[in-house]
């Protein structure tokens, strides 16, 4: 037992402080406000404070911190992706997330588990292949491996899905592929960029953004007119909602994304398994809940609302895979929202109006960025122009016809 | 085994038949209709399970499935409620989530640790030395979790049910049956839902012989069974309610899903625990939990009790208690002024001794914590606190808690119903409701039993009125009078921090408190938090409770404060029946089973299935792929291309709209004549390609690939009306069968069967004619996908294997071969025709794929053409070019998407590759940079262990480039 | 399971209908820019509110026109695609 448990026991009283400090109003100004307290806006505004030592920030949420896609995620971290710039991008995001943890001096229990995508067609493999080898390319630990080598490590998988599905040819093998806490993360950069000074306002929503010459002057919102000359939208599946705000028009349409879980179960499942063509993927979490999700909505919603059509398609699809948890109980469903782009890409970084800042287009992969979306648009806002790494990701790519390739892996034709 | 009650009318139970059991290895009896909680209850058994977190020891505290005191595995399932599991003979019990079983369980250390583990202390710890966390963890999936998958489990196929009623009614307690009753009289057909085996809902467990209840029952029991268009289903829960009033419901074996036009929702409440030290040990519960042990199980719940009571519930209690036998010790009150009604009169001629304005501190308990002896009760002060200075102890073997109700509200809240608080009752209800969803009874805060009889009335009537079925009056509802039924706080701090709020996730009061100190002062970051809610009953006994304690830290009212989100599932639903038995269609072609008989390896296509290559023995898959290609190079050979999509164009705009479609042209297409087309989106990525036929001046048939056929043919359907084209579209994918007949010899074998005239003058490269084969209309057209002098064969799908089998039987003496996907690929890689999803990907412009030759010049439209025309002026990334290898004995090869390097830069990928070709070395299509684009430039691939395979970029086709097998050039074929 | 009604066939589970995306009309491509032209074949409006979109019911093939809400999903009405009556 970790003697940091000691003092608990040790002292009378409780004595831990708040994580972050609760504010009456915000004030008149700032240097930059964020609109979106998720995890990439906590995130931007962390790195803001940390390493450019900006802190006269506001992150305004219109709810509760970690409300939108960061605590309904089904909290997969990998960069196992098929375009240079996504592997580039999100094998930085790995990076600081296995760091994270002591970097926040808050447990967001990344714990790595080894990912699996099981390709149940010689054409998917193929596309396996593809992925493996520009991952190896990059230095990204991935690589293809055949069914005994899954049955091995997977012994409670069914390869042959019991007829159902065409049995599993082989997978992608990423054993960096990991969880981690999702609201821990949230909480985690809230703590300290709170620390440093940034003012985290709850319950504070943006009405409009005033912009005036082409440049952002100011945020109003329920609580008043703020005066701002930088602002960063981190709202995900709200975008379209924001950048109306200032006139922009971007790509994004929104789906709801669904998950279940099931009841606590002792541990048996040891990888995150997804199956590219039935849309699962399951992993199990600390606390032994089956963690399991499928594919976006098929049409567009602004709701978190459940449907049972997914709740019966997904369990079918677990119970082709593994066939011996038929009586497990599937405890609670949810929905989240998803900002997607036509190039299952973000879209990140300076806009035509000088002082406004996008982080969004996260689709299903927003988690899995959040500390490289954070480290990387802090020094954006800062710096004025795009980092290196988001530069691929930045909105002109549709009016310029320079798309990213990521979407070259959903085409499983043949 | 202890005596059971005398029988009675509302028990569950059959005391003529005995049910053997196991629970821990030891032999019990109970009897049929027996739950395992009660059964064990009346064996003395008290001690059923172990807790979440520090694994106290719990015994059953709701008998409703509110708890998970008794959760279970009988060596197939697991985490199974022991006071919902009826027992049978043989059944062999264990508790879940032990170490050593549940006496000694050596995860119950956990305990003497928790003034290590406040909440969110993982949060906390663990993470340094950072190398030491995944040894942590371990350790923590290993204590947490419940029960153990038994994944030999054999899977239960459950067919999934489905049912429609006008009007659903959940809850057969006495509003719910009234509702359903009086709907019934209204030419509507009901559904009435219960979870309980039985109907009746409290009137079978609350004071159940006392004359309203006796009454109602004997009344609406009868009338459910004799109502014709009434339907009541036991033991079935309402697992969610969805959009457009689609219910599942769930029983033992399957789920149903049900439409319903509108909804009574009479689900009652939730007996709601009270928070004092040492609340959660086996002996201490609910008083409706006794009520339902005396009046369903005919057990007796103690011999002697003590009664926390807040309400005229606790009083009713009381005196069903003494009915039973049982010595109450004491009854507590919370309330300052005590039980308003002649209860209190009632209670007190039974000689029992009434503490008003008391609370319990403390449930005292016996050496190992696993059973209590005693209660420590004291004054509440003027704060609603304990007065800990005045200790009044009190022995006893139960406590029975009886403080308020919370309504069963998930329901109402998925149905898009909200609540407010209300202070006359200290109670949510239904504030705004759906114009279809009604609710009734306890749950819209309506307690006694005549008035739950009107209040189901009312809200029949009012949605038969929605329903138009009537427009009579509808009467009123009866206010509450009196003291509110529920306390406000009855939850009380204790130094020694076991006064459970949460008994899943053992979250206790300072746990709370704790997490508020940090910050997490919102209902929903209280709940992340600190897990309330989160475990497996979902909060029934301890969501409200929590937002009473945040209510009171943050200094606000309830509606302040606000209730978290309902979502499905009510209880945990099985994922064998949410899956049901699980069709997945497979698409299979008129000649499937040919292709099986003929020892061909069949393989998924999408959804459908074709031949890859026909096994031949002897031979290696490499050598029979190979075989099937040289035998079409060099005799003939037959492949089923039935999955092809395959869709008419007709109507007087048919030519216009194929220009407007395809990047070619089309108008000036011959009547007999065929075409090479690709479509694109109209972000000017390549989405289709296939043949474009003109069969008559107005008339056309296109193909598609297989996999893209649906989508592509919706689009079609799409555009024409966008671009107002007047054409009729037919798929006719199904209908026609499709093979191609290809090699030198297929003219030869051809001719005898068909009455068109097969002559090369006659019938051209590109041609396309009508005509019998094999006895049958055909549309034969002269393609060249492989290479070869070939006819690709249309036909009815009905006579699909027909003209296949004739076409075989009479290609013996040319040796015809059949090929599978396999040798085609070959074939046309060595024709260098690309397949588009395969050699493309949803990103390929027809620049990359460098089929820049396939769009049609100074055409005014075409679906895409200005994405197209915008993607000319840009600089290429890639285009796709052939590739030949140099040598073939590398140890090892490339494979499809190997990278390929120039000067240790990525410059490309390999789209296609066959190792062995006809052309006697390897070949490859591949996305290049265009830079290196040109003939006989060296670039390497990079293959499994890092070594490197030399190839040169090549000309394509690599076979046959001026078209010699087929009597024409490439620019014929535009 | 939702119900939407296809002006051909009536109301209808969603499970048998495609979404086809928010309805956009056809551009005059001799009036306007390459980044016109993107800003058509990209952009979307994906705020909250009532959408005219395509729907396409799969078992009968027939294309239609909802104009639907799409924070509550509310579908306001569904009609056929008329060229002249569909300028949004």
């Amino acid at each position: 037992m970790p003697y940091r448990l000691l003092k608990y026991a040790l002292s009378r009283s409780y004595s831990e402080p708040r994580m972050f400090r609760s504010h009456d109003k915000p004030k008149s100004e700032y240097d930059v406000v964020i609109i979106g307290g998720g995890g990439h806006g906590l995130a931007a505004a962390y790195y803001l404070a940390k390493e450019h030592h900006v802190t006269n920030v506001a992150v305004l949420e219109k709810g509760y911190i970690g409300s939108g896609g960061t605590g309904r995620n089904t909290a997969i971290i990998r960069s196992n992706y098929l375009t240079e710039e996504g592997v580039r991008f999100y094998q930085e995001s790995v990076d600081l997330f296995q760091g994270l943890s002591q970097e926040l001096d808050f447990n967001i229990f990344y714990t790595q588990r080894g990912h699996f995508t099981l390709a149940h067609s010689p054409a998917s493999l193929r596309i396996q292949r593809w992925r493996a080898e520009v991952n190896r390319n990059m230095g990204v630990e991935s690589e293809v491996v055949g069914p005994s080598f899954i049955q091995k490590q997977v012994p409670e998988l069914d390869l042959t899905c019991g007829g159902h599905q065409a049995p599993i040819c082989g997978a992608l093998y990423h054993p960096p592929g990991a969880i981690a806490r999702h609201d821990a993360v949230a909480w985690g950069y809230a703590r300290g960029a709170d620390k440093r000074g940034v003012e985290i306002h709850q319950q504070t929503a943006v009405t409009d953004i005033e912009v005036r010459d082409g440049a952002v002057i100011g945020v109003h919102t329920n609580h008043g007119f703020i005066k701002t000359r930088k602002v960063l939208s981190t709202v995900a599946g709200w975008t379209p909602s924001v950048t109306r705000m200032v006139s922009l028009r971007t790509p994004l349409v929104i789906h709801p994304l669904q998950a279940f879980v099931t009841e606590p179960l002792k541990p048996w499942l040891n990888h995150i398994i997804v199956s590219a063509s039935l849309h699962v993927y399951v992993s199990q979490s600390t606390r032994g809940e089956l963690v399991t999700g499928a594919s976006l909505d098929p049409y567009e919603l602004i709701s978190m609302r459940s449907t049972l059509e997914f709740a019966e398609t997904l369990s079918g699809h677990l119970l082709d895979l593994f066939p011996g948890i038929s009586s497990v109980n599937v405890l609670r469903q949810w929905a989240g929202l998803c900002d997607m782009t036509p190039d299952f890409s973000p879209i990140m970084g300076t806009t035509p109006v000088t002082g406004f800042f996008l982080d969004a287009g996260w689709g299903t992969w927003g988690f899995k960025a959040t500390p490289i979306s954070g480290k990387t648009m802090a020094e954006t806002v800062v710096k004025g122009c795009n980092h290196p790494l988001i530069e691929p990701f930045k909105l002109d790519r549709f009016r310029d016809f320079r798309l990213v390739g990521e979407k070259g892996a959903a085409s499983v034709g043949h | 085994m202890s005596e059971r009650l005398e029988p009675c009318e509302t028990h569950w139970i059959d005391p003529k038949c005995p049910v053997p059991f196991q629970f821990e290895g030891v032999s019990y009896s109970g009897y049929e209709g027996d739950v395992l909680a009660s059964a064990l209850w009346a064996n003395g058994v008290r001690f059923h399970g172990r807790s979440f977190k520090y694994h106290r020891a719990r015994g059953a505290y709701s008998m409703a499935g509110h708890d998970i005191s008794l959760m279970v595995e009988d060596g197939q399932h697991t985490n199974l409620r022991g006071d919902q599991l009826v027992i049978r003979p043989g059944l062999n019990i264990r508790a879940v989530n032990t170490l050593g079983g549940l006496e000694k369980d050596w995860y119950r250390v956990t305990e003497w640790f928790s003034k290590l583990l406040p909440v969110g202390f993982y949060y906390k710890a663990f993470y340094t030395p950072k190398w030491l966390f995944p040894f942590y963890e371990k350790q923590m999936r290993e204590v947490a979790g419940l029960g153990r998958v038994n994944h030999n489990d054999k899977i239960e196929k459950t067919p999934k049910d489905y049912a429609d009623c006008d009007l659903l009614v959940v809850g057969a307690g006495p509003s719910g049956m009234a509702a359903a009753c009086t709907a019934a009289e209204h030419d509507l057909s009901v559904m009435l839902i219960d979870e309980n085996p039985h109907p009746g809902g409290s009137l079978g467990w609350q004071n159940p012989m006392c004359d309203p209840s006796r009454n109602a029952r004997s009344e609406y029991i009868h009338r459910l069974k004799g109502a014709p268009n009434l339907e009541f289903r036991a033991g079935t829960q309402v697992a969610g309610v969805y959009a457009d009033q689609w219910v599942a419901l769930v029983d033992n074996r399957r789920l149903t899903k049900l439409r319903t036009r509108a909804m009574v929702l009479a689900t009652g409440c939730f007996e709601q625990p009270a928070v004092f030290q040492n609340n959660d040990l086996p002996g201490v519960m609910l008083g409706s939990a006794a009520q339902r042990l005396m009046h369903h199980y005919a057990v007796k719940p103690a011999e002697v009790a003590v009664v926390l009571a807040a309400n005229s519930d606790g009083y009713q209690l009381v005196l069903d208690l003494i009915e039973a036998g049982v010595q109450i010790a004491c009854l507590v009150d919370l309330r300052r002024d005590g039980e308003p009604t002649d209860l209190d009169q009632r209670v007190r001629e039974r000689e029992v001794r009434v503490l008003v304005g008391y609370g319990i501190d403390e449930a005292v308990p016996q050496r190992g914590n696993k059973a209590i002896r005693g209660a420590s009760i004291c004054p509440v002060d003027d704060h609603g606190n304990l007065d800990r200075k005045t200790i009044i102890r009190c022995d006893c073997d139960t406590i029975l808690v009886s403080v308020g109700w919370v309504p069963n509200a998930g329901l109402i809240y998925q149905a898009g119903g909200r609540f407010e608080y209300e202070s006359k009752l200290e109670q949510l209800l239904p504030s705004t409701l759906p114009d279809n969803v009604f609710v009734s009874g306890r749950a819209n805060g309506v307690y006694s039993v005549p008035d739950k009889v009107i209040d189901g009335q009312r809200a029949a009537l009012s949605a038969v009125r929605y329903l138009g079925k009537y427009d009579g009056p509808i009467p009123g509802l009866n206010e509450h009078v009196g003291s509110p039924p529920t306390h406000p706080y009855p939850i009380f701090s204790h130094p020694n921090k076991k006064n459970f709020v949460d008994f899943d996730e053992d979250i206790h009061l300072d746990d709370f408190k704790n997490a508020h100190q940090e910050g997490y002062d919102n209902v929903e970051l209280l709940k992340r938090f600190t897990t309330v809610g989160m475990g497996p009953t979902q909060g029934k006994l301890s969501n409200f409770n929590a937002v009473r304690i945040l209510a009171q830290l943050n200094g606000q009212s309830i509606n302040q404060t606000g209730t978290t989100t309902s979502r499905p599932f009510y209880n945990p639903v099985p994922l064998g029946h949410l899956a049901g038995r699980r069709f997945h269609p497979v698409s299979r072609t008129a000649i499937h089973e040919w292709h099986v008989k003929n020892q061909a390896q069949m393989m998924y296509a999408g959804a459908s299935m074709r031949p890859e290559f026909y096994h031949q023995e002897d031979k290696s898959r490499e050598e029979a792929i190979l075989g099937e290609a040289v035998c079409v190079r060099h005799h003939v050979g037959l492949i089923d291309v039935s999955t092809l999509g395959k869709i008419y164009v007709q109507g007087p705009d048919a030519a216009s709209f194929l220009e407007k479609i395809y990047a070619g042209r089309y108008a000036k297409q011959s009547v007999g004549k065929l075409r090479y087309g690709i479509a694109c989106d109209e972000t000017g990525v390549i989405i289709e390609d296939g043949i474009v036929v003109r069969l008559a001046e107005d008339r056309y048939y296109v193909t598609a690939t297989s996999s893209g056929a649906s989508a592509f043919f919706r689009s079609l359907q799409r555009w024409a009306k966008v671009l107002q084209q007047d054409v009729t579209l037919v798929n006719v994918t199904s209908q026609l069968g499709a093979m191609n007949l290809a090699g030198p010899a297929s003219r030869e074998l051809l001719q005898p069967l068909t009455d068109i005239d097969l002559s090369p003058t006659s019938f051209p490269f590109i041609g396309v004619r009508e005509g019998n084969v094999a006895g049958v209309s055909a549309i034969l057209a002269r393609v060249g996908f492989v290479g070869e002098l070939g006819y690709e064969i249309h036909v009815p799908t009905s006579q699909a294997l027909h003209v296949w089998e004739a076409l075989m039987r009479q290609g013996k003496k040319f040796s015809i071969q059949p090929f599978g996907v396999e040798a085609q690929r070959l074939l046309r890689l060595e024709k260098g025709h690309l397949i588009v999803g395969y050699d493309t990907d949803s990103m390929t412009n027809p620049f990359e794929a460098n089929v820049a030759w396939a769009i049609g010049k100074k055409k005014p439209f075409f679906v895409g053409q200005r994405s197209v025309e915008i993607l000319r002026k840009q600089p290429l990334l890639r285009i796709l070019v052939g590739i030949r290898f140099l040598k073939d004995d590398y140890p090892h090869w490339p494979e499809e998407c190997h990278l390929i390097f120039k000067n240790g830069k990525s410059v490309g990928r390999i789209t296609s590759l066959s190792r062995r070709s006809t052309l006697g070395y390897p070949i490859a299509m591949a996305f290049l940079h265009p830079d290196l684009a040109k003939s006989k430039t060296r670039v390497e691939i990079r293959v499994a262990g890092d070594q490197n395979v030399v190839g040169e970029v090549s000309d394509m086709p690599f076979y046959d480039p001026d078209n010699q097998r087929q009597e024409i050039t490439k620019k014929e074929l535009l | 399971m939702k119900i939407l009604t296809c002006p051909i066939n009536g109301p209808r589970p969603i499970q048998e209908f495609h979404f086809g995306g928010s309805f956009r009309p056809l551009p005059d491509l001799d009036d306007m820019t390459d980044d016109q032209w993107a800003d058509y074949v990209f952009n979307r409006n994906g705020e909250p509110g009532v959408k005219t979109e395509w729907w396409y019911h799969t078992a009968s093939g027939v294309w239609f026109l909802a104009d639907r809400n799409n924070e509550t999903d509310e579908v306001v009405r569904t009609y056929l695609y008329q060229p002249e009556s569909t300028d949004v």
